[in-house]
């Protein structure tokens, strides 16, 4: 569905990807793991469009998207949930939501994905008119997520959604994707917490220097010393 | 930009919102509605005036505020649309004046709807030339660099200025052009005091204008694009938001507004290379009073500005019309650099 060939992108003077090879298929949790400065996050922003790539490919269902413009690349069907969330603070829950369905004409369609956020995420509807700004860290993520699904996106790229989060909101984030997951979304998600997020997805990726070092299903990945000798700390 | 943690001017001020709410805001606002009610039974003629030259004050300032807001443009060529406004309303005004001159038997429709043609294609020649403004001028520049774009947009503007009052005296001479009145019908009794149907259309069509505007903005999906848009630029793009389409839609409507208001005051103030000078200051101190890119807050400091403006105009005198509000702009920025109602710089980007 999703493939990366020999990727290399960066900002400016600072080349952050030096040749980034990776595919997601449909149905599939794919994870990229790595440490700070890796390139995950660059990775994620160079397939939906805000970060080029310099050389290399980024193909979607066999469509090449590089020169794709951010919008763009949401109208055919990525959804993109940033590591910063992106939210609108002076909006209500609701109209940060009916803004994610902005390609969306159909408006009983609409109607039906909002209830679908809702129920995957009950906190939101409690929220529903409540200023996205001041919503805690957790309802935060929650609503970015929500608001990256309004347009039925068939791939959604998920960058680090445990960050900033205390234990508990942060498996409530987990158990929502796996629940995505388990209705058929497919999710290439960006992690530091390595141990949990080898537990849910099918596969990862280790990525280091802008390179993949490692790729496997999430229990090699488990057992592979290199993982747990720099990521478990065993 | 609460979401960021490098949205630094957020910071700026950590007085509790309640204080401060409380301190001026509020008590701004209040008295200037108490000065209202107060003057409906001494002096109604100030009301009057303050509602009329207000809606349209509002007009060029809520534009103002939206190029501000979604675009991060401080344009200082908002004047020039209400300049072009009023030149294209009088060029299709004359014509129809001039035939109800030659036919004074003439029909009575023709005497009430001939106003409206000339304010139609007012609306529609501001808006495209500000689109194209947005697509010449801007888009480039955006595409070549980010850096100082406030600074660079603001020089920009001022170019744009001096250029389109220097084309119209190129074109069209150092001429005034206007009409004595657009309504040619007796003025009508309003609070004892008589006010002229001119008056009264413009404060009905500023509000009617602005009714559909904040509607716009608020309820449609293209309006709430253009605040997802101001509150957050990535995030639009990706719910699939086009920036270029938003930009030349926000763009141009700011620009149709002043234009607009050109059309609507042809009377008051006649077609004239700079006449869009005046009331560009007014809009600015306007938008600097309710906090740059605040749209809704534009349209109420546009009141409150036009209101100390006809308390000075009756009672300190006609001279000082542009000193008053430009001292309560100091003491406003002296104390609330904000804005009255400006809780954050809204719109500026994270740098």
């Amino acid at each position: 569905m999703l493939k990366l060939t020999a990727v290399e992108a960066g900002y400016d003077l600072l080349q952050v990807l030096w040749g980034v090879d990776l595919h997601v298929e449909e149905g599939e949790f794919v994870a990229i793991l790595g440490p700070n400065g890796a390139g995950k996050t660059t990775t994620l922003r160079s397939i939906a469009g805000f970060v080029p790539p310099i050389h290399g490919s980024v193909t979607f269902r066999g469509k090449e998207l590089r020169g794709t413009l951010p919008h763009q690349v949401s109208r055919i069907g990525i959804g993109y949930v940033s590591e910063s969330l992106n939210l609108f603070p002076s909006m209500s829950v609701y109209e940060n939501l009916l803004v994610g369905a902005y390609t969306v004409k159909d408006k009983s369609a609409v109607a039906a994905t909002m209830d679908t956020v809702f129920e995957l995420f009950p906190r939101l509807l409690e929220r529903k008119d409540q200023l996205a700004g001041t919503l805690s860290g957790g309802e935060r993520k929650m609503l970015a997520i929500g608001r990256g699904l309004m347009p039925r996106p068939s791939l959604l790229l998920v960058d680090e959604p445990s960050l900033g989060l205390a234990p508990i909101p942060t498996l409530a984030t987990f158990e929502a994707l796996k629940t995505l997951r388990e209705r058929g979304m497919t999710i290439l998600l960006v992690e530091q917490n390595v141990n949990t997020t080898l537990r849910i997805v099918d596969r990862a990726y280790v990525l280091e220097q802008g390179r993949v070092v490692l790729e496997g299903t999430g229990d090699e990945l488990l057992g592979n010393t290199h993982v747990q000798e720099a990521y478990l700390g065993i | 930009m609460t979401t960021t943690p490098a949205a630094a001017p957020t910071n700026l001020r950590r007085v509790p919102l309640a204080k401060r709410f409380l301190t001026f805001t509020w008590l701004t606002v209040g008295l200037a509605i108490a000065i209202l009610v107060f003057y409906t039974f001494v002096q109604p003629s100030i009301v009057v005036d303050t509602l009329v030259t207000g809606g349209m004050w509002a007009l060029l300032a809520a534009g103002l505020a939206l190029v501000f807001g979604v675009m991060n443009i401080p344009n200082f060529a908002h004047g020039e649309f209400f300049m072009i406004g009023s030149l294209t309303a009088f060029f299709v005004f004359s014509p129809l004046q001039d035939a109800m001159f030659n036919d004074p038997a003439g029909t009575g429709l023709l005497k009430i709807v001939a106003p409206f043609p000339g304010m139609i294609a007012a609306l529609i020649v501001g808006f495209a030339v500000g689109a194209v403004l947005e697509v010449i001028l801007f888009r480039p520049l955006r595409k070549r660099s980010r850096d100082q774009w406030v600074m660079n947009t603001f020089l920009l503007t001022a170019g744009v200025s001096v250029v389109l009052i220097n084309g119209d005296r190129l074109i069209f001479g150092n001429d005034f052009r206007g009409a004595t009145r657009y309504w040619d019908v007796r003025p009508i009794s309003i609070l004892g005091t008589s006010v002229s149907v001119d008056r009264i259309a413009v404060f009905v069509i500023a509000m009617v204008t602005i009714l559909l505007f904040s509607a716009f903005l608020l309820r449609t999906r293209t309006g709430r694009a253009m605040r997802a848009v101001a509150q957050d630029e990535a995030g639009a793009q990706m719910a699939g938001i086009s920036l270029n389409r938003i930009f030349v839609l926000t763009m141009g409507l700011s620009c149709a507004l002043a234009a607009l208001a050109g059309a609507s005051l042809l009377w008051l103030y006649p077609s004239y290379p700079d006449v869009g000078l005046q009331p560009l200051y007014l809009a600015w101190y306007v938008v600097i009073l309710a906090g740059l890119g605040n749209v809704q807050g534009a349209i109420v400091g546009a009141f409150i500005v036009s209101l100390i403006q006809t308390l000075t105009v009756t009672y300190v005198g006609l001279d000082w019309i542009d000193v008053v509000p430009t001292l309560f702009i100091i003491l406003i920025l002296l104390f609330k650099p904000s804005g009255l109602f400006g809780s954050e710089v809204k719109g500026v980007w994270e740098q």
